[in-house]
């Protein structure tokens, strides 16, 4: 019988080792060490090494982008099944909606175009922020870095942008008072700039940044900014090894479009978050590049990183899939298909760097299908065959 | 000399048909990477475990058809049996090579229903302890060209088979009175219900049906229902039902099309799998596949290991090469996988060349070589 023990640990070894030899991806991170426990822990949607991710198209060039992930997983073999749902915009009630938070919650992982909300009466709340508030994706990471080969202002970016995503001034709580007086409430709470300012510092830790700055404007808002300032500066002393300073946002937007490289790590509240990176992603190329990824405790959404629908364009083959291209990149490297996600990208550095085939919006002349094309194309010739 | 009249024939036949797939394999061979857009250069690394019985002779079959079909696939062979423990490998190198594989692909392994050692684990339940292999998927679909007394079968039995009445806890408390233990958890039957579901949705499957025998076992089998019923709230698009075991096995034999996907705890899905593998022509039609998170074993879906067959050249390779067609799917070889599938269908709807146990006189190499010969190659 204790021989029996013995031989059964050994082999739970033998696996343990064999796992623990690729280092733990984000995902599992998320799942198996999360920072509150989960009341209901629902197992993760992974099956013989394929994940389950939901997919919501929405609205604009939304559609067609989703399309360009799939054809491009298809040809890098990305072991990924999606759940496609798509939310009509015109729908007043929400049925599809809630459906595609019920799928969230069972996957795990999403990726997003842009939810359109068209209805205009205000008792129906934006979707994409609903969909934030409602999986409690506490915290945005924007990472802007420059691409080369893509006409920019500024060369050789390199910075992560952290936002506090579920509160401040997007808690609509609006009200008009007195005739002709809207109060609208800014809600900044200690537990949820603790929970961002920890995952920046853990972010940094991790992925070997030096220095986080904190952005806010407590010399106005002294109580509620003062306070995300306040803890950001109580965490930091956690991390002596790494720098931390703070900034005031008008300040920080003149530097930003002048002296970019001072920066490393930001962290922010949510409008500002907002506003500074659209900056950012107009220093290094405009809205059709960089992805975004919301974190919270148990889920993760992947989405291109200005929140724009395009619609204008759509239908029209130009819109840019690089963003939507980079946010499935940004979710394999989440989910700890390093392989698939490194494949991906080097064939988009290629065509941009290389074969210099960029959509008007970089000032090419290139259409949608011609770039997606060529990312295939240097797919297949790519010498590894991950799976 | 009468049998050697009749049989010159059959071997001209063979002969030929060896020789002309031969010769397709290696005329298309340089360009086929191109035609199927997929690099040639890099290949894909499987476990294989022949298994006991006529497993190492299906095994054969399958490697004479990726041979012939140019599939890039390399094999890590392992003589893995209970039987056989002196010729056996470690269970530690089979496991460490599966799980680093992630693909594998298995024969049956003989279980004795006797223990000389007091050991009450079967290998078979060791390997999949050891990789946590805690679903098993056997999708039970009527084949054209084989006669059956119900066509149209297509559904798909998930069945948890880590736990249960396998878990082997066993003890003899008093003399003459044994008590065996039936195991059931709360997280490994939402685990098996959520996979159900997520099956269900992956392949656009309208219904989940639960099987259970909670009338009766109302704790154990009361908790994988309760699980099985929690979960499908999360999935207000299919639907769910539940069904007492004995009234599914009868169900199963009389109107088999009214089942979709089914999940079921360990025996019971043990007990349907074989009854649904017989009604579309048995264990030699029938392919399965078990998965843990990481990992996939595929592996015939009806386990017997046919070992009163061995070395008679009769048993049907048609489950080890669906096998094979689905470990191909899921390595991202989806045009070799759908070769395969086909030149096996093609074979089974012609009806010329037929194993015993689907009504026929040919042997295993005969088939095999029909399906060689049926490998839709790309042209040159």
């Amino acid at each position: 019988m204790a021989l029996r023990i013995v031989h059964r640990n050994s082999l739970k070894c033998v696996c343990n080792v064999a796992r623990a030899q690729s280092t733990m991806s984000a995902f599992e991170i998320q799942h198996k060490t999360p920072l509150i426990k989960k009341q209901h822990p629902i197992p993760v949607a992974m099956y013989g090494g394929r994940n389950a991710v939901t997919m919501l198209p929405g609205g604009g060039i939304g559609p067609e982008l989703m399309d360009y992930v799939r054809e491009v997983f298809k040809y890098a073999g990305a072991p990924v099944d999606f759940e496609v749902i798509d939310i009509d915009p015109h729908s007043e009630e929400s049925t599809a909606f809630d459906y595609a938070i019920t799928s969230i919650k069972r996957n795990g992982v999403a990726i997003k175009g842009n939810i359109e909300t068209k209805s205009e009466s205000a008792g129906v709340l934006s979707r994409n922020v609903a969909l934030r508030n409602e999986l409690d994706l506490f915290v945005n990471i924007l990472h802007c870095k420059s691409f080369p080969g893509i006409p920019a202002r500024q060369k050789d970016i390199d910075i992560l942008i952290i936002r506090q995503n579920t509160e401040g001034e997007y808690a609509m709580l609006e009200h008009e008072s007195v005739n002709g007086v809207v109060e609208s409430m800014k809600v900044v709470t200690e537990s949820n700039s603790n929970r961002v300012a920890r995952y920046a510092f853990e972010f940094a830790k991790r992925t070997g940044r030096k220095k986080i700055t904190t952005i806010h404007k407590a010399n106005i808002m002294k109580l509620s900014d003062g306070l995300f300032l306040e803890t950001s500066r109580k965490i930091a002393k956690e991390y002596p090894e790494i720098e931390h300073n703070d900034m005031i946002i008008d300040n920080c937007c003149m530097q930003l479009v002048s002296k970019p490289h001072q920066f490393d790590v930001m962290i922010m509240t949510n409008l500002y978050g907002s506003i500074v990176s659209n900056v950012l992603c107009g220093l290094i190329g405009g809205a059709g590049i960089l992805s975004g990824r919301n974190y919270g405790d148990h889920y993760a959404l992947f989405e291109p990183g200005t929140r724009n629908t395009g619609t204008a364009i759509a239908g029209k083959n130009i819109a840019n899939p690089l963003a939507m291209l980079n946010a499935s990149v940004d979710m394999l490297n989440h989910l700890g298909h390093k392989q698939h996600a490194s494949l991906i990208m080097n064939a988009m550095m290629k065509t941009i760097a290389e074969d210099r085939l960029l959509t008007p919006d970089l000032g090419g002349s290139a259409s949608s299908t011609d770039v997606v094309q060529k990312v295939i194309d240097h797919i297949l010739q790519a010498d590894i065959r991950p799976w | 000399m009468s049998v050697l009249t009749r049989n010159i024939p059959r071997i001209c036949v063979q002969a030929s048909q060896t020789v002309a797939a031969r010769s397709i394999h290696s005329s298309t061979n340089t360009n086929r990477a191109a035609a199927l857009a997929e690099r040639p250069d890099t290949r894909v690394t499987a476990t294989l475990i022949p298994g006991d019985g006529v497993g190492p002779e299906l095994v054969y079959s399958v490697q004479e058809v990726f041979k012939a079909a140019g599939v890039p696939v390399d094999w890590e062979s392992y003589f893995f049996s209970e039987v056989n423990p002196t010729l056996s490998a470690p269970l530690d190198d089979v496991a460490h090579s599966i799980s680093k594989n992630r693909v594998a692909l298995k024969g049956i392994l003989a279980t004795p229903d006797y223990s000389h050692t007091g050991e009450l684990q079967t290998l078979n339940m060791k390997l999949r302890n050891a990789l946590d292999l805690y679903a098993n998927v056997v999708h039970v679909k009527s084949l054209p060209g084989i006669k059956c007394r119900h066509s149209n079968i297509d559904c798909v039995i998930i069945r948890e088979q880590t736990e249960g009445e396998y878990s082997a806890l066993e003890h003899e408390s008093v003399r003459g009175v044994v008590e065996c233990l039936k195991i059931v958890t709360a997280k490994k039957s939402q685990r098996i219900a959520k996979f159900a579901f997520d099956y269900a949705i992956k392949n656009n499957r309208k219904k989940v049906t639960a099987v259970h025998k909670a009338n009766i076992m109302k704790l154990g089998d009361g908790l994988f229902l309760r699980s099985c019923e929690e979960m499908a709230k999360l999935y207000p698009n299919i639907e769910f039902e539940k069904m007492i075991v004995d009234n599914c096995t009868m169900q199963m034999v009389s109107n088999p099309q009214q089942f979709d996907v089914m999940v079921t705890p360990n025996l019971y899905g043990n007990i349907v799998d074989n009854i649904a593998s017989g009604l579309v022509g048995g264990a030699g039609v029938v392919s399965g596949s078990s998965y843990s998170a990481e990992c996939v074993v595929f592996e015939p879906g009806a386990r017997h290991t046919f070992s009163e067959a061995v070395g008679k050249n009769v048993a049907n390779p048609t489950a080890m090469l669906l096998c094979s067609s689905k470990l191909l799917r899921h390595v991202n070889l989806n045009s070799y996988s759908e070769m395969i599938r086909n030149a096996v269908e093609k074979v089974l709807k012609d009806g010329k060349i037929k194993t015993k146990d689907i009504g026929g006189q040919n042997s295993t190499q005969e088939f095999t070589y029909a399906v060689i010969s049926n490998l839709d190659l790309p042209k040159a």
